[in-house]
């Protein structure tokens, strides 16, 4: 069986799930904000902030960066692997696009922490 | 994709930050280079969200064959313009 060190899945259909099951969270939380953004016209400060301070909103929007750094990971490997032939140019893409995924993850931790 | 989650992350900080920025990021977002920057975001998610469901419905095995391959791709297009449209008709 190809190992791979790359990619974040233990195997190729661990890729195949966790690729897709991220993505049906990131489905789900994009028809949420859709939702929000056509229900609310107009927002304003105070219901931007209260919609962020509510518990369930918050871990809703924690499980779908956790989701966009799985799906992105994957994602972003089956295109550089397919596409970035040289290696040296290949593994630094891989390290500087995981790293941004995870600052976007720690960032939404670090803000929703304070709201 | 991956930049407009930069954009992203990025604005929610700074108007979740304080009053101030979420009047500064309202006061951007009215822009037309920041609505442009919108719609196209939100036209590139449409597009990979549709083409993803449409690769959800192929691993059930349906549109396998060549003309129902095609037809479901051109669809998945025409369903991408039309949220495009909207999405430019919601923001301008």
């Amino acid at each position: 069986m190809v190992t791979n060190a790359g990619t974040l899945g233990r195997s190729g259909v661990h890729d195949f799930v966790l690729i897709r099951a991220s993505a049906l969270v990131l489905t789900a939380y994009a028809i949420f904000m859709v939702c929000f953004f056509v229900c609310t016209p107009q927002v304003t400060y105070a219901e931007w902030v209260g919609l962020f301070s509510q518990t369930w909103v918050k871990v809703f929007t924690l499980i779908t960066l956790i989701s966009l750094l799985v799906h992105a990971w994957i994602g972003l490997w089956q295109v550089l692997t397919d596409y970035v032939k040289p290696v040296a140019v290949r593994i630094s893409l891989q390290f500087i696009l995981n790293i941004a995924a995870l600052a976007y993850l720690v960032t939404g931790i670090v803000v929703l922490w304070g709201v | 994709m991956f930049f407009a989650m930069g954009i992203l992350m990025w604005l929610l900080a700074v108007s979740l930050g304080s009053e101030s920025g979420f009047e500064c990021v309202q006061e951007w977002s009215s822009s037309f280079f920041a609505k442009f920057i919108y719609w196209g975001i939100l036209t590139a998610l449409a597009y990979h969200l549709l083409g993803g469901l449409r690769h959800l419905v192929m691993d059930l095995g349906f549109w396998e064959e060549i003309q129902s391959g095609n037809s479901s791709a051109q669809i998945t297009i025409a369903l991408t313009i039309v949220l495009s449209v909207l999405a430019g008709v919601w923001l301008w």
